[in-house]
């Protein structure tokens, strides 16, 4: 029954230009804008180069916004009455949320695998091979603590315009997390605080683990993205929880 | 010798639901007892607010009860439901707008582990010609003919229908209810819940009629259109008198209404009478008017109390 909804699942979200955009092709084109700036890409960083380091950054942008939207989805169609349709089959409505998360790691790994595809094509290289799967995983694992966010606004919402707006709360945890562009002073500082630092972060510890402290760009010890990955994991699924139970109680 | 144990479709005892936010209390249903046996075609009827979907989800395990159980088969609704036996037109919702037809049957389908059904189910509900149209394109009555597909999926023996026909328009109405006539009928307990007097008049054998949460009658439908077949006439008169006079027409006249030379009556020859009212007593402004479900109602709870 699971595969039968999941490739279901798959067509709708193919149909739908609208998401096929967000999730696949702007991170791409981000890479692609952003990455292949002459004056500085090439420069070597850490175990690898500049290239390198921003194919992780938008590959985690990526993965994190296609987890949202489709995870989102659980919510809102949980809320139009298609929840108690699938409460009325044998299916456990575990098995809804699993096929939801199954159908958003596969987005979000081939958002990912398109943006290292390209950094591949283009330039971006790391001395020690390991390290492209080892950020691709981490990219890949830890944009699901974002499935948690996404299920709880769309619980909060109910509305498919909110799961716009929770994708575009992204961009701006995006900024003010050191993704897209590398902060300083008491932005940085702030920026230890917010949900995307520890999980972009992390994704890059392979690539800047060898750099000296206290050298620019230098990654912070591993225990601070990791501290922040399992705080922000923790909030998100208490926040799902919470937003679906209040949910279900006013339905 | 063979002993048959005969298990009710259906069948509510106490059944009581309190939906309680931080400041108030209200008791949708107030303690339904009801046994409904295997075949019969039932109307649950009552305006909106009366309960009926609560006791619907209810009976479904959609929702909890505050007190009391609902059995379906003998079984507990999770398991009923499971296994296919029951199955339900809910009222609101329930489709997803960017699927299209036969995406929607195939995965209800998969759920129930039915597959083999997808093309059959699709033929007989005269899907087959919309199969690959997204939902959101289809009409109210298309939608709704989608849904009665995903409660056939599993052949179930209890059918309920919670407003099937809510913001269909009278040709779809038919349509809908002639599908369900030859589909669902063959064996099966069907529960649907309306606020057409209509359509329990035309399809149910027994209706049971709900008003704020409680049964307030129980019984074949036809009994239920004798009790309000009669029609109301009211008309003014040139003197009280000559009103009063009206009434003495027949045994079956009575004054429902009157005020000052406005009377209204009811009676069960609405023909006969309206034609002496006019001839005979020199009636004018004469309005002839069947009785609505508000005035069953209020006969009905007159009666029932």
């Amino acid at each position: 029954m699971m595969t039968t909804y999941i490739r279901v699942e798959f067509a709708r979200h193919f149909r739908d230009g609208y998401n096929l955009i967000f999730a696949l092709l702007l991170p791409a084109a981000m890479y692609i804008l952003f990455g292949n700036i002459p004056s500085y890409t090439a420069f070597d960083l850490g175990a690898g180069n500049v290239k390198f380091y921003l194919m992780i950054s938008m590959a985690a942008y990526g993965a994190a916004v296609s987890t949202v939207a489709i995870a989102g989805t659980v919510a809102t169609e949980t809320m139009q009455g298609w929840g108690r349709q699938i409460a009325l089959t044998k299916m456990p409505p575990a098995v809804f949320v699993g096929s939801k998360m199954i159908v958003a790691a596969t987005v979000a790994g081939i958002s990912a695998a398109i943006v290292f595809a390209l950094g591949a094509a283009t330039g971006a290289q790391v001395n020690e091979p390991w390290i492209w799967g080892a950020s691709y995983l981490i990219v890949l694992l830890g944009a699901m603590i974002f499935a948690c966010y996404g299920i709880g606004v769309g619980m909060v919402f109910k509305s498919e315009s909110a799961l716009g707006l929770a994708s575009g709360l992204m961009v701006f945890f995006a900024f003010f997390g050191n993704v897209f562009m590398p902060l300083e002073g008491g932005m940085l500082d702030a920026a230890r605080f917010t949900p995307m630092f520890g999980y972009v972060a992390l994704a890059r510890y392979p690539l800047l683990k060898d750099m000296p402290s206290g050298v620019e760009m230098a990654p912070d010890p591993l225990w601070m993205p990791t501290a922040n990955l399992v705080a922000w994991a923790i909030i998100f699924a208490l926040f799902a929880v919470v937003a679906t139970r209040k949910a279900k109680a006013r339905q | 010798m063979q002993t048959l144990i005969k298990t009710e479709a259906v069948s509510l005892t106490g059944l009581t639901k309190t939906f309680s936010t931080s400041r108030t209390k209200v008791q949708a249903v107030k303690g339904i007892d009801l046994q409904i046996p295997t075949g019969q075609i039932v109307a649950f009827l009552g305006p909106n607010g009366a309960g009926k979907t609560t006791t619907i989800d209810m009976i479904l395990g959609l929702t909890k009860p505050t007190a009391g159980a609902a059995k379906i088969l003998g079984l507990d609704p999770p398991q009923a439901v499971s296994s296919g036996r029951v199955s339900a037109v809910l009222q609101t919702g329930g489709l997803l707008r960017d699927m299209t037809v036969k995406e929607t049957v195939t995965v209800i389908a998969s759920m129930h582990g039915k597959s083999d059904r997808i093309n059959e189910v699709m033929e007989r509900t005269g899907l087959t010609r919309i199969a690959k149209r997204r939902v959101g394109k289809c009409s109210g009555g298309e939608q709704q003919r989608i849904k009665f597909a995903l409660a056939l999926l599993p052949d179930p023996d209890v059918l309920i229908l919670d407003e099937p026909t809510a913001g269909m328009d009278v040709m779809a109405r038919r349509e809908f209810w002639s599908t369900m006539r030859s589909e669902a009928t063959q064996g099966r307990t069907v529960i649907f819940a309306t606020h057409y007097l209509e359509e329990a008049q035309n399809f149910a054998e027994r209706t049971i009629l709900m008003s704020q949460g409680k049964i307030v009658a129980d019984g074949a439908t036809a009994e239920l259109r004798q009790l309000i077949s009669g029609r109301t006439l009211s008309a003014s008169f040139t003197s009280e008198d000559q009103g009063e006079q009206a009434a003495t027409f027949d045994q079956s006249v009575q004054i429902t209404e009157r005020n000052g030379s406005r009377f209204a009556f009811q009676c069960q020859n609405s023909d006969r009478f309206a034609a002496a009212l006019l001839g005979e007593y020199q009636a004018y402004d004469l309005e002839i008017s069947s009785p609505s479900l508000e005035d069953a109602f209020i006969q009905l709870t007159k009666d029932a109390s």
